[in-house]
């Protein structure tokens, strides 16, 4: 199988590509300059494989939750390969990409996925490492939030950029491990993806636009 | 030749085949001003999320209203808004585009929206004969350019603070007309005195620069003292002011440049009483009026694929590695 790998739900940006088992892997770390690396990542990865574009088989992508901007790059360019080489498009989430990279990792047990959302917020999500099943639904929580949670785990590993960001109030907790894993591995989107039934791919936004809570608060007031 | 064009710098999520001859073969175009109607302005992350929603669809659409193979499409390049504009609207037009150009191994085009709208009145008028003094007036951006050929440009001036279509905006917001402003204040201002209010005549010097910031003010300080004026009386003043700069200006270049002909370009060129104005001093010159139909003067593909055709026809392709850039400048394209 012939699959493409997108991730540009952190400042970070990545592609892999696996060609019958072999799987090659591009990271652009911490530039947030996703539009300008993206499809030269891709580019450069096919010519690599000396695969063409339209070989691919399936396109795989992390539809967050995460930052919009680079989400919106990361899906653009994902659907319209798709669109484009007729390969099937695929999406997987980038706190379930934690999950499985933490377990590819060796990690076991309760794992919380905690995204970075900005403006004192993360997006997160539990997970059993054991089979990568969630334990609850991705949502928006204030870290304090995440820290109640964790005091109420026996043990609990942390992964993700707002693990990374808040580290210092969630790093001391009885039980609380905070993996060295802020970008969700865009490999694991490799394994995550392979088998999952194609189609439209739309954004995991988990929270609406600025100007729609702020205006809502302006009808209310 | 033939090329696939891309839009997405705004609200509108447009795309088009053009070919040689500038012969329109499909033209797509999305709008989600619906959406950002209740906010009195485009809210740049809710046109993000519109442009990712749609974009597939409208290329898809685009290919097909072309009869082209959506996996192996005959064109020559393909073609994207890559600024100015929202940042975060150019953003996903771009990417899309890197990726059916990576995808289908054909090479990309990076295009000046303001030289997109020069374009424009050519797909209707293909023989139309330059120098040409364009008008594009729009919500962003108000400016003369010179044009002596297809792509050779040069601005002869633009505002120096507000948009024509952002005093348009500010104003009808003012008068509670919703938004955008243009088509009710055109609407409105057919039934009411443009001499109801004494406006300043902004810039009456010799220069052709714009400006239209204090035309808001002094029609707020008017109103103020004219309880008894209609909407209407507003409207019809502040519409006259404006129209009258616009054509002065165009008056003006034509007493310095010698052209062929008058085009208009921009939202604001669907505005009914500038269109006569324009015909009337065309006429008055002995000059040809190039008035592009409505869904030529707003945002779309068809123009940005013309550009990118003439761009494409030079060998000025773009690297895969191109940013979008939200400020890029007229003046800046070669
Ligand atoms: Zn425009």
């Amino acid at each position: 199988m012939r699959i493409l790998a997108i991730e540009t739900s952190t400042s970070a940006c990545a592609a892999a590509l696996e060609v019958d088992g072999v799987v090659t892997v591009e990271v652009v770390e911490g530039e947030r300059r996703h539009t300008e690396t993206l499809a030269p990542a891709i580019a450069s990865l096919l010519e690599g494989a000396g695969l063409r574009p339209r070989d691919l088989e399936r396109v795989v992508v992390d539809r967050g939750p995460g930052l919009f901007t680079g989400l919106r790059v990361g899906l653009a360019t994902a659907q319209a390969l798709a669109d484009a080489t007729g390969a099937a498009l695929v999406g997987v989430s980038s706190l379930e990409l934690l999950a499985r990279g933490a377990r590819d990792a060796g990690a076991t047990g309760t794992l919380l996925a905690v995204v970075d959302a900005r403006r004192g917020e993360v997006f997160v999500q539990g997970f059993d490492l054991a089979t990568t099943t969630p334990l609850d639904e991705p949502r928006v929580a204030r870290p304090e939030e995440v820290a109640t949670r964790v005091r109420a785990l026996p043990s609990c590993i942390l992964a993700g950029d707002g693990a990374r960001r808040y580290r210092d109030l969630l790093v001391d907790l009885p039980g609380a491990l905070v993996l060295d894993l802020a970008v969700p591995p865009v490999a694991a989107a490799l394994t995550l993806g392979r088998d999952r039934a194609p189609g439209a791919v739309a954004p995991l936004y988990l929270r609406e636009a600025d100007a729609v809570i702020n205006f809502a608060t302006r009808e209310r007031s | 030749m033939r090329v696939l064009g891309i839009e997405t710098s705004c609200d509108e999520t447009a795309a088009a085949v053009v070919e040689s001859g500038w012969r329109v073969a499909s033209s797509v175009v999305e709008s989600s001003l619906e959406i950002h109607r209740d906010y009195g302005g485009v809210v740049p992350e809710l046109a993000g999320r519109a442009h990712l929603t749609t974009i597939g669809p409208v290329v898809r659409r685009a290919l097909e209203g072309a009869g082209l193979d959506p996996h192996d499409p005959a064109i020559d390049a393909v073609a994207v808004t890559s600024g100015p504009g929202l940042i975060g609207s150019l953003l996903v037009g771009l990417s899309a585009a890197k990726a059916y150009a990576l995808a289908w191994e054909r090479p990309l085009v990076a295009v000046n929206h303001l030289e997109g709208h020069l374009f424009a009145p050519l797909l209707e008028a293909p023989a139309l004969r330059f120098p040409l003094l364009t008008l594009l007036a729009s919500g962003g951006h108000t400016m003369l350019v010179l044009q002596r050929s297809a792509g050779e440009h040069e601005v002869l001036g633009e505002t120096i603070d507000d948009a024509a279509g952002e005093a348009y905006d500010k104003i009808a917001r003012w008068l509670g007309l919703g938004y955008p402003g243009g088509p009710p204040i055109d609407r409105l201002a057919r039934e009411g005195d443009a001499g109801a209010l004494r406006l300043p005549a902004s810039m009456l010097g010799p220069g052709l620069d714009f400006s239209f910031s204090g035309l808001k003010t002094a029609v707020v300080r008017q109103v103020g003292a004219r309880p008894d004026l209609g909407v209407a009386d507003v409207a019809a003043s502040f519409q006259a002011a404006v129209v009258e700069q616009l054509t002065r200006k165009l008056a003006g270049a034509l007493e310095r440049y010698e052209v062929a002909g008058l085009a208009l370009a921009g939202g604001v060129a669907a505005n009914g009483q500038l269109r006569e104005a324009v015909v009337a001093l065309a006429a008055d010159r002995g000059l040809e009026a190039h008035l592009p139909s409505r869904e030529m003067c707003t945002d779309n593909a068809a123009m940005i694929a013309a550009a990118g055709l003439a761009h494409a026809a030079r060998g000025d392709y773009a690297p895969l590695d191109l940013p979008a850039d939200p400020g890029w400048s007229l003046e800046a394209v070669h």
